[in-house]
């Protein structure tokens, strides 16, 4: 079974702003505070595209997933890890961020997907930022009688973290801009 | 929640080995792409020294269960050079 669902929001800042401030998320201090759920970001890999001005950028994450106790004694561990893989075309203006896990796939697949475009009703002063997650428990693992109350669990999880990332997002959004009006860069 | 509470929570990043070659990576990251990429200039990347500084760590760590899973994966990697990142048991 395959829970989705979407999420949307804008962004009152210009595209360019906003993707600086996703590639800063995880590394303040202060935000690793808010997303204390995210252990460690190390960037694996990167490409430039000179031609077009396309960065492609691999990250790998590992977050604490703690479950209930259940859960634990089926998976055995708290942690998942997830791969992160990122393309900003910097000549169309698009953002899009794919992560999945790379852990625990005997029992759960996770995808979720965002993109960072320009607001059509502002492109050079608004962000949209769509996000789609998809969770799926494996049908034939130890955890597929309890199915549909984890994906549950997960989805309100995840859209509670998505909150978090926003504020996060905000918060360095704001920062850019106060520094931009400084004089400063972006 | 639950009874393990946070006790048997992993250290934070601030432990990680490679924790201050990722921050300068990091930093030089991010002014290069507010200053350069995103003006136009995406002709080169920057930050070379300080990437391979990170990586060279990275490569040194990856007995680290937690960085060697990441290897194993199938299809994730893009890495410029794999023959960096062999670990001790030869997966490359």
């Amino acid at each position: 079974m395959v829970r989705a669902y979407s999420q949307e929001h804008t962004y009152k800042h210009p595209w360019e702003r906003v993707t600086a401030a996703s590639w800063r998320k995880f590394s303040d201090p202060e935000n690793k505070r808010t997303l204390s759920h995210i252990l460690e970001v190390d960037t694996l890999s990167h490409k430039l595209e000179p031609d077009s001005g396309k960065l492609h950028t691999t990250r790998a994450l590992t977050i604490h997933a703690p479950g209930p106790w259940f859960v634990r004694k089926i998976i055995g561990q708290d942690m998942c890890h997830c791969v992160e893989s990122t393309v900003v075309d910097a000549q169309s203006r698009s953002m899009q961020l794919t992560t999945r896990n790379i852990s625990l796939q005997k029992f759960i697949e996770v995808e979720e997907k965002i993109r960072y475009d320009p607001h059509p009703d502002n492109p050079n002063g608004w962000t949209v930022c769509r996000q789609e997650t998809s969770i799926s428990i494996k049908p034939f693992s130890k955890l597929a009688s309890m199915a549909g109350k984890i994906e549950q669990k997960c989805v309100e999880k995840f859209q509670h973290n998505s909150v978090k990332g926003r504020e996060v997002m905000e918060r360095i959004c704001k920062y850019l801009e106060a520094e931009s009006s400084g004089g400063i860069s972006v | 929640m639950g009874i393990m509470g946070d006790k048997n929570r992993p250290s934070s990043s601030a432990t990680s080995p490679c924790a201050n070659f990722r921050t300068a990576y990091h930093n030089c990251f991010n002014r290069w792409y507010s200053d350069k990429f995103l003006k136009g200039q995406w002709d080169k990347m920057e930050c070379v020294s300080e990437w391979d500084k990170y990586r060279e760590c990275l490569s040194k760590h990856l007995d680290d269960k937690h960085l060697s899973r990441f290897l194993d994966a199938d299809g994730v990697m893009d890495f410029n050079n794999p023959a960096q990142f062999k670990s001790a048991s030869g997966v490359s």
